[in-house]
Parts: C-alpha cells; sequence; structure tokens
C-alpha cells in the first residue's frame, strides 16, 4: 500500500514539476486572456501584422513615445514595444516589460513567437543576401505540450520505481533475516538456503510486472495508450529479475544492513549511468515501445534485458552456493 | 536515569550551590553526548568493508568516466521516439535527419494520400512536397516537435550566414521595469535581472547601466535605454551576442529546454554542468538578440543550485536512519539505555555527527556556488527536519522493510515542500512557505525581511523540534524493541507527552506547526489550480488538520487509560484543547507579515480571520469577530473528543463531523466577508 502511494507520490511530484516548467516556458495553457502591448516608433507595421496573426496579443498603436509609456505606467498596456531601423536595415525592438509576475512569463513567450513570426518575414525579404533561405515553418497545431514528457520521462518512471523498490525489499528481507537471525529459523525448516533466496527472489520480483500492469491501466483511463503494453511489461519484468537478483546477491555478500543499501543505491544508480553507453538509454527503449516506434535495435535490447535477468537468476544461485549458511 | 550515579563524582560536592551543581550537570551530559557522538562516528567509519569501499570506488570511476563522456550529449531520452516520412530529395529531409527526435523512413509510395488511408501507417510526421502532415496518436505531438525542430535547423542554417545584419534582421532588448501599481504585491526583485546580466555579460557596460536604471521613472529609464540602442551597444556587441546564440551547443539547449520532454533532460545534465546549462538557459535578457534568445525571467539556475541543497540530505538520513534502526534490532540498544546517559543525550549524540555532516555539505556547497550565509541559514530547518523526521520515523518503523518506505516517503514529501514553492520565487509571496526560495533570493543577490525568514523556517525550525520531541517519546525500553503497527507507536509516542489535563492545551499548541506548514504546502501545491477547485479542498484539508490536531492528543490519552473516558472529561479537555489552539493560532498571525492574504487559497486555509482584520467597526463587533472562532475550536474540539471517548471508530466519525462543522463555518465566513 505504502510503497503504492509513495510512487504515486513520486509520480506526481515530477509531474508538477514538469507541468511547472512547461507552464514556465509555454504558459499558454495557463490562460487565454489577450495582452494589450504599446507600439511606437518607425516601421512598425511588420510587427503589427504578425501580432494579428498571433493568439492573445493585441497591439495598441501610439505616435509619442510619452504616450506608449503613459499608458503603460497606468497598466492599460502591458509592454512597450519601441521599432527603430539601423543603417543595416535591421529592425531593433525594445520592450519595456513589467518586472517578474506570471503575466511577464506569458508575455515574454507571446512576444517571442511574435517576433520570431517578424524575424523570419524579414529573412525572407533579405532573400538577395542571404546563400540559404529559412525554411518556412508549418501552421500551429493544438498539441498536448506534455506528450514528450508523458513517454520519455513518466512512462519509464512509472515502469522503473517497482522494480528498483522490489531490489530495494529483497536487499531489506534478507539482511534483516540476518541481523535478527530468523534465517536461522528457517533454516531448522525442511528448506535449504537456496529455497528461502528463492522463495523471496521469486515474491519480491513478481510485484513489480503487477505493478507496471495497474499503472498501464491506470494510464490508458487516463488517455495515454500505449503501443507494445506486453513488450513493456515484459521488459519490466526482465528489469525486475535482474535487479532483484541483483539485490540478493548484494545483500548475501555484504556485512551489514547500511553497506548492504548503499551498495545496492549505487549500484542502481551507476547502471542508470553506465546504460546510456547503450544504443538506447533503457527510457528511451521504454518511450519507443510506448510511442510504437520501436526498432530493430529496440527488440534485441529486450531481448538482451530479458538474458541479463536470467543471468542474475544464476548469478544468485551460484552466490548462494559459494556463501556458508552458518557464516550468515 | 539524568542523575548522576557514578560513585566519587556525585559525592564530591566541593562547589556548593544550585547553580554550580547545575552548570556542573550540564557539562557532565554534554561530555556524554559527545561520547556517544564519537562512538557513533567510529563505529560508523570503523566498520565500512574494505571489499564494500572497493566495489564503491570502482562504481565511482565507472559513474564518472561514463558521465563525462555522454555529459555533453544528454541521456538521450527523446531520440528517435517519432518518424517521419519524408523522401531524401525533400527540403525538409535534413531537418529530420539534424534532429536526434526524429526517425526518417522513406514515403509512402501514394504520398500523403496512402499514409492518410493505410491502416498501419508507421509514420507519425509525412512530409510531400513542402506539405507536412500527421497521423496516428501522437502524430499531432511529432507535427509540434517538427516544428521546433525546423526553427532550430533554421537557426543552425543563418549562424553560417556571412551577412550577419541579414541574417538576424531583428534585435531584441526587453527591459523590467517596476510598476507602481504593482509594487505592494510583488516581492522587490531588482537585483534579479542585475545578476543575470553581470553572469552573461560581463563586458557589456551599457546592458548594466540600463539595467541600473530600470526602476527609475520612465522618461530617465526611457532615455537610457535609447542611448544604449543607438550608441556603441548594439553595433558592437549584437554580432557576438548572435554569434553565441547561434552556434551549436548553447542554442540548442535553450531551444530544447522550451519543449517538454527535454526538460527534465536538462535538469540531469544540470546537475552535472551546472553553470553551462543554467547560463545558457537564464539567456541574455537584456542585451539585444535575436528573437529566440528571449526567454521569460526564470530562475532557472538558482533554483538548480538550491536543488543541490537537499540531494546530499537524502543520503545521510539513509544512514541516520539505519543507524537508529540498528540499536532497535536484537535489542542493542539496550546497553546504551542503561548507561548513564540520558535517553535525550544518547539521541543527541547519535543526531550530533550527521547534524555535522550536513552542516559541512550545506557550508560546502554553499563556498562553492557562492552563496552567502543566508543560504546556509535557510537549509539548516531543512536538514533539521530531514534528520528528525528520520529519526521519529525510524523509531516507529517495525523493520528495516519499513524504514526504507518511511525514508522514501520523507525524502519525497520533504523534497516537495522544499523544492515545488521555490518554483515559483519570482512570482508570487507563496513561495516563502519553501526555506529554499531565501536561498534562491539569496543567489539572486536579494534580501528577504526579517519576516519572510520567519515565515519560512519558523515552521520548519518547530515542526523538527516536535518530531524530536515525539521520537524521543518512544525512545524507551518498552518501545523500542516491541513490535506495534506504526499507527499505534505513533499514539504511544504522544501518549508519552499527555501527563494530566495540563498537558493537554500544551499539546495543542505544540502541534500548530505541523498544521501550519502543512496547510502551508497545500496552499503552495494547489496555488496554480483554479480557485473553484483549490479552495474547497484546501478548506478540507485545512479543517481536517486542525481538528486532528486538537483531538489527536486527547484520543492518545483515552486509549492509553490517561482519562477518564466519560464525557464530563472529554468537555473539560475538549475545551481547554480548542482554546489553546485558538490563543495559539492568533498569536501566529505572521502570514500577514509576508502579505499571504492575497491569495484565495491561503485565506481558506488559515480562516477567515487573517482575511478582515480590520473590521473592528464596534466593540459588539469585534467581540463576535473574535469570539465566534473561539466558540468554533472549542465545539468542534468537543465534539471529536467526545467521539475519542468511545475508541477508534467513534473518534474517527466524530472527527468527520467536527471537520464538517469547521467546514461549514469557514465557508460561511468567507461567503459573507465576500
Amino acid at each position: 500500500m505504502l510503497a503504492i502511494a509513495i510512487q504515486l507520490f513520486i509520480a506526481a511530484f515530477s509531474s508538477f514539476l514538469v507541468v511547472g516548467f512547461v507552464s514556465m516556458y509555454d504558459p499558454d495553457g495557463l490562460g487565454g486572456q489577450e495582452i494589450d502591448v504599446a507600439i511606437v516608433g518607425e516601421d512598425r507595421a511588420v510587427l503589427e501584422a504578425a501580432a494579428d496573426e498571433q493568439e492573445g496579443l493585441n497591439t495598441v498603436r501610439y505616435d509619442t513615445r510619452e504616450a506608449a509609456y503613459g499608458s503603460f505606467e497606468n497598466g492599460r498596456a502591458a509592454a512597450v514595444l519601441e521599432t527603430t531601423r539601423d543603417d543595416q536595415g535591421r529592425l531593433l525592438v525594445d520592450v519595456a516589460a513589467p518586472e517578474e509576475g506570471i503575466e511577464t512569463t506569458l508575455l515574454v513567450v507571446q512576444l517571442r513567437e511574435t517576433l520570431e513570426a517578424v524575424e523570419h518575414a524579414e529573412r525572407v525579404g533579405n532573400a538577395d543576401r542571404l546563400e540559404s533561405l529559412p525554411l518556412s515553418v508549418p501552421d500551429e497545431v493544438d498539441a498536448s505540450p506534455y506528450v514528450g514528457f508523458t513517454y520519455t520521462i513518466l512512462l519509464p518512471l512509472l515502469l522503473f520505481l517497482p522494480a528498483f523498490i522490489s531490489g530495494s525489499i529483497v536487499v531489506d528481507s534478507l539482511v534483516e533475516e540476518r541481523e535478527r537471525g530468523t534465517l536461522e529459523l528457517l533454516r531448522v525448516t525442511p528448506l535449504s538456503l537456496g529455497d528461502v533466496v528463492d522463495a523471496k527472489l521469486a515474491a519480491t520480483t513478481a510485484l513489480a510486472p503487477v505493478q507496471a500492469v495497474a499503472w498501464l491501466a491506470l494510464l490508458a483511463v487516463n488517455g495515454t495508450t500505449v503501443a507494445h503494453p506486453v513488450a513493456l511489461v515484459g521488459l519490466v519484468a526482465a528489469l525486475a529479475l535482474l535487479v532483484v537478483g541483483l539485490g540478493t546477491v548484494v545483500a548475501l555478500v555484504a556485512p551489514d544492513r547500511r553497506q548492504a543499501q548503499l551498495l545496492y543505491s549505487v549500484a542502481i544508480v551507476g547502471a542508470l549511468v553506465v546504460s546510456t553507453l547503450l544504443p538506447e538509454h533503457p527510457a528511451n527503449t521504454v518511450a519507443k515501445f510506448g510511442l510504437g516506434s520501436a526498432t530493430g535495435t529496440t527488440w534485441l535490447l529486450l531481448a538482451l534485458y530479458g538474458t541479463l535477468g536470467v543471468g542474475a537468476f544464476f548469478a544468485v544461485r551460484a552466490t548462494v552456493e559459494r556463501v556458508d549458511p552458518a557464516d550468515l | 536515569m539524568s542523575e548522576d550515579h557514578r560513585p566519587g563524582e556525585g559525592d564530591r560536592g566541593d562547589r556548593p550551590g544550585a547553580l554550580g551543581r547545575r552548570a556542573r550537570g550540564v557539562l557532565e551530559s554534554a561530555s556524554r553526548t559527545a561520547r556517544v557522538a564519537r562512538w557513533e562516528v567510529s563505529r560508523t567509519t570503523g566498520t565500512v568493508d574494505r571489499k564494500t569501499l572497493f566495489v564503491l570506488a570502482v562504481v565511482a570511476i565507472a559513474v564518472a568516466t561514463v558521465g563525462l563522456s555522454v555529459a555533453d550529449e544528454g541521456l538521450g531520452l527523446e531520440d528517435e521516439i517519432y518518424v517521419v516520412g519524408v523522401d531524401e530529395d525533400d527540403p525538409y529531409y535534413d531537418v529530420a535527419a539534424a534532429s536526434d527526435q526524429f526517425r526518417t523512413v522513406p514515403l509512402h509510395e501514394d504520398g500523403l494520400d496512402g499514409v492518410y488511408g493505410a491502416d498501419d501507417p508507421n509514420v507519425d510526421v509525412v512530409i510531400e512536397d513542402g506539405q507536412i502532415g500527421y497521423v496516428g496518436g501522437n502524430g499531432e505531438a511529432a507535427y509540434d516537435a517538427f516544428r521546433d525542430a525546423i526553427d532550430r535547423y533554421n537557426e543552425g542554417l543563418m549562424a553560417q550566414e556571412e551577412d550577419e545584419a541579414a541574417a538576424y534582421p531583428v534585435l531584441v532588448e526587453i527591459d523590467y521595469q517596476d510598476r507602481s501599481f504593482e509594487g505592494a504585491i510583488e516581492p522587490s526583485s531588482d537585483g534579479d535581472s542585475d545578476t543575470a546580466d553581470g553572469d552573461d555579460t560581463p563586458d557589456d557596460p551599457d546592458g548594466g547601466s540600463d539595467d541600473g536604471e530600470a526602476a527609475d521613472t520612465q522618461e530617465e529609464d526611457g532615455d537610457g535605454t535609447e542611448a544604449g540602442a543607438d550608441g556603441d551597444g548594439t553595433e558592437n556587441d549584437s554580432p557576438g551576442a548572435t554569434d553565441s546564440s547561434g552556434d551549436g551547443d548553447g542554442d540548442e539547449r535553450e531551444s530544447e529546454s522550451s519543449d517538454a520532454g527535454s526538460d527534465s533532460d536538462g535538469d540531469a545534465t544540470g546537475l552535472e554542468e551546472t553553470p553551462s546549462v543554467a547560463d545558457s538557459s537564464d539567456g541574455a535578457v537584456s542585451v539585444p538578440g535575436s528573437p529566440s534568445t528571449l526567454s521569460p525571467p526564470f530562475p532557472f539556475r538558482s533554483l538548480v543550485l538550491a536543488f543541490l541543497f537537499v540531494v546530499p540530505m537524502n543520503f545521510v538520513i539513509q544512514a541516520y536512519g539505519s543507524t537508529i534502526m540498528d540499536e532497535r534490532i536484537n535489542r542493542r540498544g539496550e546497553l546504551l539505555l542503561v548507561s548513564p546517559a540520558s535517553s535525550r543525550e544518547i539521541v543527541a549524540g547519535k543526531t550530533v555527527p550527521y547534524l555535522g555532516a550536513l552542516v559541512a555539505i550545506v557550508v560546502a556547497i554553499t563556498v562553492a556556488i557562492d552563496g552567502g550565509p543566508l543560504s546556509v541559514a535557510a537549509t539548516l530547518p531543512v536538514a533539521l527536519l530531514f534528520l528528525a523526521a528520520t529519526f521519529s520515523g525510524a523509531m516507529f518503523a517495525r523493520s528495516f522493510k519499513e524504514l526504507t518506505f518511511v525514508t522514501v516517503a520523507i525524502s519525497v514529501g520533504l523534497t516537495t515542500y522544499a523544492f515545488i514553492p521555490a518554483i515559483f520565487t519570482d512570482v508570487t509571496p507563496i513561495a516563502l512557505i519553501s526555506p529554499l526560495t531565501l536561498v534562491v533570493m539569496d543567489l539572486q543577490g536579494e534580501t528577504p525581511t526579517l519576516g519572510a525568514y520567519l515565515v519560512s523556517t519558523g515552521p520548519a525550525y518547530l515542526t523538527a523540534a516536535v518530531l524530536f520531541l515525539l521520537g524521543i517519546g518512544t525512545y524507551r525500553e518498552e518501545d523500542m524493541f516491541a513490535q506495534k503497527p506504526v499507527p499505534s507507536k505513533v499514539v504511544d509516542a504522544i501518549a508519552v507527552r499527555v501527563r494530566g489535563k495540563r498537558s493537554v492545551p500544551v499539546l495543542s499548541v505544540v502541534f500548530l506547526p505541523f498544521v501550519f506548514a502543512a496547510q502551508l504546502l497545500a496552499v503552495a501545491l494547489l496555488f496554480a489550480a483554479p480557485p473553484f477547485a483549490a479552495v474547497p479542498i484546501i478548506l478540507v484539508v485545512a479543517a481536517v488538520l486542525e481538528e486532528v490536531a486538537k483531538s489527536i492528543h486527547v484520543y492518545a490519552g483515552f486509549s492509553r487509560a490517561r482519562f477518564e473516558p466519560t464525557l464530563g472529561v472529554a468537555a473539560v479537555l475538549g475545551t481547554l484543547s480548542g482554546g489553546a489552539f485558538f490563543v495559539a493560532e492568533k498569536a501566529t498571525q505572521i502570514v500577514q507579515l509576508v502579505g499571504l492574504q492575497e491569495f484565495e487559497g491561503a485565506v481558506a486555509a488559515f480562516g477567515p480571520e487573517t482575511a478582515a482584520p480590520a473590521v473592528a467597526d464596534g466593540p459588539f463587533v469585534f467581540a463576535g469577530i473574535v469570539l465566534a472562532p473561539l466558540v468554533l475550536h472549542v465545539v468542534t474540539a468537543v465534539v471529536s473528543v467526545a467521539g475519542a471517548t468511545r475508541g477508534r471508530t467513534s473518534y474517527a466519525v466524530a472527527l468527520a463531523v467536527a471537520t464538517a462543522v469547521h467546514v461549514g463555518y469557514n465557508l460561511g465566513v468567507i461567503l459573507l466577508v465576500a
């Protein structure tokens, strides 16, 4: 229960962060109100034309700087744009914007888009002076800015966390049996040490794919469908086997709980960093399966993780045989 | 156990007088604490296995080499996630090829129509003769990403042009000005643009002087700007500015961070090579540059740096939780408990090394990132809070497994508490909830007021103190080694502090910081949400928190048989608890110092009284305003306490009833005032 609550919390935390960041950079989503800006200076027609195209930005023309700044001071205009042409034909735009606030963020983003449109138009006008013309940018569509985040961050996070938590559980569970001396009790039963370890391995490994299925179902309810759910669950199972196997080995070999947990978490962080050397980062693999743009490499990597998982299982077997149960 | 039983020393008594004895007692207590601390340090550092060290070193080396080699490329989370159907001779082919996000496949033989008609088109974006279309569920997102890729590609093209003026025909310069009518709400942050300026263009005197004048009157400022634009500023600086924005790395990062997915990507690399990422993201705001260099004023760099403070805490509490838990396994802590050291001294001794380590880390980070003493002062309560929460968590947990969950929950919860509000540092005063906001302000060269410091750190300090107090309450033989569920341990810990009727109002007051911190967090989390959704949630959360704080200790008292479970006793205790809570709440209205009452959410959380402090029209009205909440607190407390006399279920029911009454009252008053 708590495990699921924590994952939910972490997911909510990261989603909140990203929604916050995205809103900062792309605050269109926050509010659709029109922003009035004052325009003054020469050659402003091109700017006004671009602003007309831009939703949410209204231009008000002023003939004198004083009038423009006056309307800025008393709050009628959110910003003053002052345009001049220099002798090289460049359009200089001086913007006076209010100090920080959510409106300023919104304003700056709107201005950037507008001015980029102006820039593009001017570049096309300068065609004779340029070697290559910029490609025209197609019209905007109403796309959710969160799709990339959902598939490349959230989905991998939700799928990997169960595996990592399972590994941590197995470390704790084995070390605790050792430290409390209950492993001794288990060994007087007809079970061998190998049986005990296998049972713990199986129980904790199985948790991860079950949680993955639950997450995928929840995401589907939320409108985020996944192209290859079976492949993803298989990937989680393989990773869980790998990670739990690693945790088991660490728990059997490390001298106490602190060092076991330290080794385990350092190993996980290390593995995540080192995995950037792979042709695809595991998170990228998940994203590709999710979005349905999997390549041959993606499938090969899935097979590799499966092999590694099985390898980890045999590594656990080998460790159990090497370890003297009386020493634990 | 606080008395000294060692023979010889206690009997000497050559310094008579109560004062001298007390001073010696303090000294001895300090020396016992120091001894426990010494043991803790030697045990921690002495028992690390050589094999462990070897493995750690190997992993560290591997991570360092790999990390450094891939730091430039990022994690590649977004590589080739979208598929573009385009022929190689199409002008847009190069766009797709230049971007990491896209994989190209040859165009469908029937062109656009063929793709649209196909059952399984296998592409997200399709391009034919300059026409760009998209298909499938992710088509829109892919198309959006492709637009960004075109922008980046164009920037790359333009950067190679000979004729700078033709390639960058528009130059923008932004001046941020303080408008007087907004000044009352916004925290003053003149320093921000100055700092950003100094970082990015240390060699540009014009940018600096423009900024310095930003706060002046509009006439003067206009002149200043014009001088900057007309004079040498623009002519000389623009090639430099455009150059740096046009070529490669910095620019790519900047435009990448403007779309959704790669944010955390940038974040992850940001931790490794903070300065370069931060620089490009902060952007040259007030130096003339092409429009794509415009970025909203956002303290990204300071935020990432502030986050650095929280990261090591998550690791230190792992070790700290382990050592506390270790004492509780196989009755190992018994030896320390029978020693002359009191439980308080043991806990202090075990905590001091970790607190010291955290302070050392914090100071080191502060020096490394050029922070001031304020950064340390603001991070200290966060460190204490981490340790306090871990301590009581380790005292309550039944096993290492449970402890792992508890520490993860603490890590995530406190990181949220510290980090999320700080994102809004420049946006709203609500950010002051988190001490990290002070760090962000410090790094930006701003000085918060004393009131701001108190609001930010006060709840954290007090909550940490309360958590330590609760944990120490269970640092005794009968709780440490017993296997009880976490909730029952919590009740135990509270019940230890319940001694007679007098302790009930005291505990109500003690729990106030909890309530305060939790309500602030609720406000911070929900302030971005639309008011119609946020206000009801906050109302309920605030009411639940207050009702629990007023009654949980009485419940603990009843369930551990500290009080007679009769309705009469319940009425007395409820009145005491509610009254004390009311008094304490009134005394802590420091929220007003920072103008937090501007927010509907804050009003909902802290009760409408804070919103209408000046309604004292007459003695009767005033009495009504003061007494109504008092009556409310007392009534609801009596209700939930009365439920607490009959065990857990009826307590929960009574708590729900009290909460409903509380919400109803707050809602009524808010509507009345509005």
